[in-house]
């Protein structure tokens, strides 16, 4: 029994960022890498199961695609209890959209052969919502997207789970297994991984690899063979909004004023 | 003159030599069931983790001597009680004294050798200062028994607030039932041995060797006139004597044997713990071995043997609970309950034969004799238990440790956890990005120079709070003015700082606390510097206390020991006096840490204040709160928080008007406490650097100053 979870690695801005010079991305000094919040639920998810079911043998794996520095996330993946972590790259991902990324990963998955897989639904930096529905697609197997609860026995044919919907309605649905989950938010509590947890990971080996180990080539990924391409990134014109500073009283002072400028008293 | 050698006791008169053999084979069984005892609470600490407190051994004894000796730590805060503990632990030691020397010569050296002293000068001697003791003795325990029953003392109730009335372990009336057991028998075999003795007067007061000297033993001899003014003969007495005589020493015999078993055995235990004392406990606390799988405490088994033998040091008294912070307001937590707890799951645990199974070693729970997570969150670390503890037990390593399990297994605080990724993500808690590290230099009208670039003589270690927190950065840059006004050449880390990881450590996640140190061992050995200096004590303890064991050994001074100097030595020139009204707030980790008590209370003198002492001031201070990483963690709405408690101690003194403190976190929790305690107006927080920079007088202004503006 395996459970596959796709983990992404996502860019958060520190303050004071830059734009690169060619103005389709933020000056990579300015990011700050962490495991894209999505990824921490659905990797608690899969260990839940595991945990419930101490007299089954499942496996967690994580898979990510990304560069070296990948794998700082990846060991605090495994500091959570995954046992094993894969990480897909080549130079030539660099600037795949979802859809490639869909594609690789759903060549791994026909490696490992999961019983079930899960992603997030978005990933916090690029929210395309569309990775994990990607990789299901290029599969061909059923899927389900922001996945609020879970009932599934390890092995079983199928499973039951509520989907989110506009609004606070929950939809219950049966799905047949392996199945694609995209997991969302709050469906359980994440657990913290402990610096010494990660720093004990680092003994586990990541496995690496490369296009060529899951059967495809430089020309089937990256910005040339993007369904779409970034042409510009851009901070927008200021609104109006400020922030007052100053004690209470001077911050109420400065309120009053700007009510009566706007009153033309 | 009678023979001194007929002036002496003669042991076992008139008794038949059947009763003799009698008597012996009690003494032995006594013995062997003393024995026995001991060796299964050796065994026990002997299932604990090794600890490296073995150094030493002599310095230790000594040491442990000085202050058993002394009952220094007895008479601390509670006089009364520690002297009637006086008045027993000496009567006892020269009774015990007393009838070993009997033994000594009865059962050993007069067979083997032939040699007897035990009479005539010696003999008298010895029953003048044996009748004292013995009067000192239950004097003692009188006391103690009048304290019990009508001193209605609070730190004397076994109620717990981690319990609910109810619960199997909520007041746990054993204890009491043992206490009372404990007093009475004591006080009888003193009682008895005094009636024997007057008994025995009686009996003998035909015999001129006896009835003449009787006045060496003054107790012995009013309670004889006493008993013959009763109308008691001497054939009465001979007659009364037996039977008196198998009451006290069965008595004293099942005193002995029960030793190891119950209270009693404190004198061992208490001994033993104050001897392998650690002068650093909770200031530096103990590294997670690096080929350890998990830190932290999870069973009884990870307790170390000294922390098994502090459990059973604990004689109860509640000191700690009383000075506890957590405790006062009404938090699940007393100092005294968690070693008891644990004492219980201990003797539970591991008096047995075989170790029990690993699932029942699990001190983590909600079940008898198991802590409470909420209860392990609840600490501030202060150390103030530590600091009282008349017997050197030693809570926070206990606690720290166990929260470190509770760390791995992230039962904690959402909010908690969520700060501890923030700092491990950003090196601060406050999840600023580290170039804004020193963004309260820039409005300074001077350039403070980068200690990674240029050699300094003194090395700031600025600290979270003083960096990001926009109040604390006001007395951030008011230090920055005092350190160039007085010329003294400093430097920053500037981004190179991390946070210090005290309060980290103190949470229990202690590879972020590794991470942290680490990290900034290696940007300090990068720079070319003379000392640190900090006005954080939270970083200060860290750097001073813990660094050392990761590589780095660094002379660092609290702000207030520079200052004062930089006044001493008029580099620093006051301009005015201030004639405020203040008390100080000693922070623990200025004070009861690293004993830094004097220094703020000197300039705040100097500065011209009246400093009138709240009454837990230096080594009894109250904890704001913020300790132990609750800075970060919420208190429940609706409870009165340390803080607001502290503000309320303040509040007596008449005529207060400024409440200062010389710690980030200090001015952060009470600024807040002020309000919501309703002080507001009343008297003022201040920060003592905010105190000193009034009295300046610099050329240029560049932060205005509204703390006259505030003061009525
Ligand atoms: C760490 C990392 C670094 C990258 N660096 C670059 C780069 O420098 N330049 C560049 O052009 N492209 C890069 N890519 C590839 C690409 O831009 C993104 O991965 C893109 O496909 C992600 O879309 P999204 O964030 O909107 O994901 P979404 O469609 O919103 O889906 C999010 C979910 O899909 C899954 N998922 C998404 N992406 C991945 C992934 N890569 N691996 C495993 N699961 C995934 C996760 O479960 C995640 O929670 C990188 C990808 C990763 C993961
Ligand atoms: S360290 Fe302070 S808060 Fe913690 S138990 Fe001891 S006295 Fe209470
Ligand atoms: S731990 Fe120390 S201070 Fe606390 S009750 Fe026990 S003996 Fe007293």
């Amino acid at each position: 029994m395996k459970i596959l979870v796709a983990v992404k690695q996502v860019a958060a801005l520190d303050e004071d960022f830059e734009i690169r010079a060619d103005k389709k991305d933020v000056d990579e000094e300015f990011l700050l890498f962490d495991l894209n919040e999505w990824d921490d639920f659905s990797l608690e998810e899969a260990m839940r199961i595991k945990e419930e079911s101490p007299d089954t043998e499942i496996e967690v794996v994580v898979v990510s695609i990304g560069p070296d520095r990948v794998d700082e996330s990846l060991r605090k993946c495994l500091a959570k209890g995954a046992d094993r972590a894969i990480r897909v790259w080549d130079d030539a991902v660099e600037g795949s959209d979802t859809v490639a990324i869909g594609k690789m990963l759903a060549e791994v998955v026909k490696k490992e052969a999961p019983d079930m897989v899960f992603a997030g639904v978005q990933s916090s930096d690029q929210s395309h919502a569309s990775t994990g529905i990607a990789m299901a697609a290029y599969l061909g197997l059923p899927h389900a997207a922001v996945v609020a609860d879970l009932k599934y026995s390890p092995g079983a044919n199928k499973a039951t789970i509520r989907r989110e919907l506009e609004g606070g309605i929950l939809q219950e649905v049966e799905i047949a297994c392996p199945a694609v989950l995209t997991i969302q938010l709050g469906i359980n509590k994440p657990r913290y991984a402990s610096l010494r947890g990660i720093k004990q990971a680092a003994a586990k080996p990541i496995e690496a690899w490369s296009l060529g180990d899951i059967g495809m080539s430089a020309s089937d990924v990256g910005e040339g063979s993007a369904m779409s391409r970034v042409r510009r990134m851009y901070v927008p014109e200021k609104g109006r909004a400020q922030m007052i500073e100053g004690t209470i009283a001077q911050q109420a002072a400065r309120i009053i004023e700007i009510i009566k400028e706007f009153k033309g008293a | 003159m009678t023979n001194p050698i007929e002036i002496t006791r003669i042991l076992f008169e008139d008794f038949q030599p059947q009763t003799i053999h009698l008597f012996y084979a009690f003494g032995y069984s006594a013995i062997a069931i003393f024995i026995y005892g001991t060796y299964t609470q050796i065994r026990k600490y002997r299932r604990g983790k090794d600890d490296g407190s073995w150094g030493e051994l002599l310095h230790r004894f000594w040491d442990m001597a000085k202050t058993m000796g002394s009952h220094r730590t007895l008479v601390r805060r509670d006089k009364k009680a520690g002297r009637a503990h006086g008045l027993i632990f000496f009567g006892f030691v020269l009774l015990f004294i007393g009838t070993s020397t009997i033994t000594l010569e009865y059962d050993i050296l007069e067979p083997l050798f032939g040699i007897k002293f035990w009479y005539g000068n010696f003999y008298l001697w010895f029953s003048l200062v044996l009748d004292i003791a013995g009067f000192g003795l239950i004097l003692g325990l009188i006391y103690m028994m009048y304290r019990r029953k009508w001193l209605n003392l609070p730190k004397l109730s076994y109620a717990r607030l981690d319990r609910q009335p109810g619960d199997p372990d909520f007041d746990r009336p054993q204890y009491r039932r043992e206490d009372w057991a404990f007093l009475w028998s004591f006080i009888l075999i003193g009682i008895t041995g005094f009636v024997l003795e007057a008994t025995r007067l009686v009996w003998l007061s035909g015999r001129p060797s006896v009835w003449d000297y009787r006045m060496w033993s003054p107790i012995g001899a009013a309670l004889a006139h006493l008993m013959q003014g009763l109308g008691m003969t001497s054939e009465g007495a001979s007659a009364f004597r037996p039977s008196l005589w198998w009451f006290h020493g069965l008595l004293s015999l099942t005193f002995i044997a029960l030793i190891p078993r119950t209270k009693i055995k404190h004198i061992f235990t208490a001994a033993a713990s104050l001897m392998f004392k650690d002068p650093l406990a909770g200031r530096r606390l103990p590294r997670v071995p690096d080929d350890q799988k998990n830190a932290g405490y999870k069973a009884i088994t990870d307790l170390t043997w000294k922390n098994l033998l502090h459990l059973d040091a604990c004689t109860k008294c509640g000191r700690c609970q009383e000075a506890c912070p957590a405790n006062a307001v009404g938090a699940p937590l007393s100092p005294r309950d968690v070693i008891l707890s644990l004492r219980e799951f201990a003797n539970n645990a591991l008096n047995k034969k075989e170790l029990p199974k690993e699932a029942e070693l699990d001190i983590h729970g909600k079940d008898v004799g198991q802590v409470f997570m909420e209860t392990l969150w609840s600490c501030r670390t202060c150390l103030a238990c530590v600091e009282i503890c008349p017997v050197a037990v030693e809570h926070v390593p206990i606690i720290v440790q166990m929260r470190r399990h509770l760390v791995e297994q992230g039962e904690m605080e959402p909010l908690l956890e969520k700060t501890l990724q923030t700092i491990h993500k950003s090196g601060n808690s406050f999840g600023e990005s580290k170039r804004k590290r020193a963004a309260w230099a820039k409005d300074l009208s001077f350039e403070i120079k980068d200690a990674r670039l240029d050699p300094v003589d003194i090395l700031w270690f600025v600290g979270d709070y003083a960096s990001f927190d926009p109040r604390n950065q006001k007395v951030t840059q008011a230090f920055a003015k005092l350190m160039n006004a007085a010329g003294v050449d400093f430097g920053l880390l500037f981004e190179g700082e991390m946070n210090a990881g005290n309060d980290v450590r103190r949470v229990g996640e202690e590879g972020l606390y590794e991470y942290l140190a680490t990290s900034n061992i290696q940007s300090l050995s990068d720079c070319d510097f003379n000392s640190i200096v900090t006005t954080d004590p939270h970083s200060y303890n860290t750097i001073r206390n813990e660094y050392p064991d990761f590589g780095g050994s660094y002379e660092i001074q609290h702000y207030s020991t520079v200052v004062k100097k930089l006044l001493e030595d008029g580099k620093l020139k006051l301009k005015k006096k201030l004639d405020y009204r203040v008390t100080f707030h000693d922070p623990c980790h200025l004070g009861r840490f690293n004993k830094g008590y004097d220094a703020p209370r000197d300039i705040i003198k100097m500065l011209g204040c009246d400093l009138v002492d709240m009454g837990r001031n230096r080594d009894n201070s109250f904890c704001c709160g913020a300790g132990g990483g609750r800075i970060w963690i919420p208190d429940p709405v609706g409870t009165v928080k340390p803080s607001q408690n502290r503000m309320n101690e303040a509040g007596t003194i008449e005529g207060l008007q400024v409440f200062v403190v010389s710690c980030p976190k200090d001015l952060t929790m009470f600024e807040d406490a002020l309000k919501t305690s309703g002080y507001e107006g009343k008297f003022i927080v201040r920060e003592l650097i905010e105190l000193i920079d009034e009295c300046m007088d610099y050329p240029e202004e560049i932060l205005e100053k509204e703390v006259v503006a505030e003061i009525e």
